[in-house]
């Protein structure tokens, strides 16, 4: 089992078949950064496609060596775009990841119905591994970037996303809190009808193998204690290894927060597509950059 | 408690004071018989309000003993279930049964915003089967009075049924809140209903009862059954109690239970100050008798 996103990135370093990877727009420092990083880890191959000159630049600025990577150039984010999805389509790459390009413009091709890289009728959401020293384990927690208010037909979806990567860490049957603002049932909380509905989803085998429980406050799904004080009778017991957000307002402040004031780190990828799309904030940390590749590669079909 | 057939509700009579019972419009063959039968077995005690004439060549012409049990004349129907009803409102009886009246004239004094029955609860109908093929007793709610019960009303019928079978002795009473299938199902409001129900009751939100569902008719009587479909739950193969999701499936399984299966039945309404008696015409005479039993037996 994977506990730590240290423990991560050890274990996706140095496989015999690496992962390659096309970085779509790639001349810039942030993203370059790590990828230098996991090629030097022997993590991943990569391929460049962006502005050949404005690449060179960064590098130099950088002091990367640019013997690491394949660079094609291309004339503009539109035509990376398109270049790169298509060589992950054909199969030529294994993971695919933004550069400066506009996450819009890059999701458009991501999401096109012939050419892009969406599984058949799948949701398209994000999930994020986070590492914090006052948890006991790893918190997988979702959707912090893509859906801002998930039917019910899209919670399942993110519940199954998350299970299936915690599955990838090594966790069965994790424990799924399905949060709120209290522990309550009332009908006129959309969320929390949802979550009766999947509750009873999951015992009914409707949604993989999993304890879920909600709807449940961050501290019933986190703190044994609270459960042991609030009383309440709930299988996921202040132990979730997942948690699952009402809103994307709800989650992107709550790993924010466990960023900046919890010293917490993260691995996080959009789920959905046919192969790992590593999509990040420019305000994440060298470290968070690194281990979202780290991700990518333990969740890319290869290796497996 | 586990009860099996509907005549040990007599036990539950045993030791405690004799309920009252107030017919209204008592001038009709079929609940005046079920009722005096009652009386001698000292199941109620018995006031019967209407045509005094009439209720007296019905009980001869049926050969029943009339003697020493109190009649009030009284030849108008509307009145009647008012005289009724305010007997109850006044807890001079302790059970309303329904004679020669029609229902709404009844509902209508029962809902009386003054002098009637109403104690802010949902009026619900509560039967109750001895079926051959069953391990026990089992309840099936509502057949006769929601129509199409919203989750609010069904947690009404819920907590009326409930309370009605602890009265009975049955403390943690199962609930099987039926689907058509096992499975939730965004299309199908019942299975949605059902595990709002499941959560509210894990949350103690509703009491003295273990509630699960959907379960497809199947699930929630044979265990068997769940085990074929891989169902986990406390509720299969044992429910105590069939929460309906509309009067349609209610009213069709209750029948089928009477007539296929030659199921005894017994129900009451409640919800009401006091149980009440209302069952149709088409209610065999034993049926009545045990309905008159368990509106005994759950009556405060």
């Amino acid at each position: 089992m994977i506990t730590s996103l240290e423990q991560l990135a050890e274990i996706v370093k140095d496989r015999k078949d690496k992962p390659r990877m096309a970085v779509t727009w790639a001349q810039d420092e942030n993203t370059l950064g790590a990828v230098e990083k996991a090629v030097k880890a022997n993590m991943i191959e990569a391929w460049l496609f962006g502005d050949r000159s404005r690449i060179e630049d960064i590098a130099r600025k950088l002091r990367l060596d640019l013997d690491l990577f394949k660079l094609q150039h291309v004339n503009n984010e539109i035509e990376a775009a398109q270049e790169t999805v298509r060589l992950v389509k054909s199969g030529e790459a294994d993971i695919l990841m933004k550069g400066l390009i506009g996450t819009d413009k890059f999701l458009k091709a991501v999401l096109d119905k012939e050419k892009g890289l969406m599984k058949p009728k799948a949701v398209l959401s994000y999930v994020c591994a986070v590492d914090v020293p006052d948890y006991h384990k790893l918190l997988f927690i979702t959707d912090t970037a893509v859906l801002p208010f998930p039917d019910l037909d899209q919670k399942v979806a993110m519940a199954e996303y998350a299970i299936e990567m915690a599955g990838k860490f090594g966790i069965r049957k994790p424990r799924v809190a399905l949060i709120g603002a209290s522990e309550k049932m009332s009908k006129h909380f959309q969320n929390a009808v949802d979550y009766a509905v999947m509750c009873k989803m999951a015992e009914r085998g409707q949604i993989s193998p999993c304890i879920m429980d909600g709807p449940l406050d961050i501290f019933l799904a986190c703190d044994k204690k609270s459960v042991e004080i609030k009383g309440v009778d709930t299988p996921v017991g202040g132990d979730a290894d997942i948690l699952l957000f009402p809103s994307l307002e709800a989650c992107n402040p709550f790993y924010k927060g466990l960023m900046l004031f919890g010293r917490g780190e993260l691995a996080g990828m959009l789920m959905g597509t046919e192969v790992p799309v590593v999509l990040m904030s420019r305000s994440e940390s060298e470290k968070s950059k690194f281990y979202c590749i780290a991700l990518s590669c333990l969740m890319s079909g290869k290796n497996n | 408690m586990t009860l099996k057939k509907l005549s040990e509700l007599h036990k539950l009579l045993d030791n405690k004071p004799f309920k009252r019972l107030v017919l209204a419009a008592a001038h009709d063959s079929q609940s005046l018989g079920a009722v005096l039968k009652a009386a001698a077995d000292r199941i109620v005690q018995p006031v019967l309000i209407g045509d005094e004439k009439e209720i007296r060549r019905l009980a001869g012409e049926a050969n029943q003993n009339i003697e020493g049990i109190k009649i009030i004349n009284e030849h108008d129907v509307e009145k009647t279930s008012e005289i009724a009803v305010k007997m109850v409102h006044n807890r001079e009886a302790d059970v309303l049964m329904k004679g020669k009246v029609g229902t709404s004239t009844l509902l209508k004094h029962i809902l009386d915003k003054n002098w009637g029955l109403r104690t802010g609860n949902l009026l619900s109908h509560f039967a109750i089967f001895e079926v051959k093929t069953y391990h026990k007793l089992i309840a099936v709610t509502d057949v006769a009075m929601n129509i199409a019960p919203n989750l609010r009303e069904k947690i009404s019928i819920i907590n009326n049924s409930v309370s009605c079978l602890n009265m009975l002795g049955i403390d943690m009473p199962k609930v099987a809140v039926l689907g058509a299938v096992e499975m939730v199902n965004e299309s199908m409001q019942a299975t949605l209903d059902a595990a709002l129900l499941s959560k509210m009751n894990q949350r103690d939100q509703i009491k003295n009862c273990i509630i699960d569902g959907p379960l497809a008719f199947d699930n929630a009587i044979s265990l068997e059954s769940a085990i074929h479909k891989g169902i986990k739950s406390e509720v299969a193969g044992d429910t105590d109690l069939l929460l309906m999701p509309d009067i349609e499936v209610g009213n069709v399984l209750y029948k089928s239970l009477v007539f296929f299966a030659k199921a005894k039945v017994a129900s009451v309404i409640l919800g009401a100050a006091a149980p009440i008696v209302l069952t149709s015409r088409s209610d065999s005479e034993q049926a009545k008798y045990d309905s008159l039993l368990l509106a005994a037996a759950t009556a405060k």
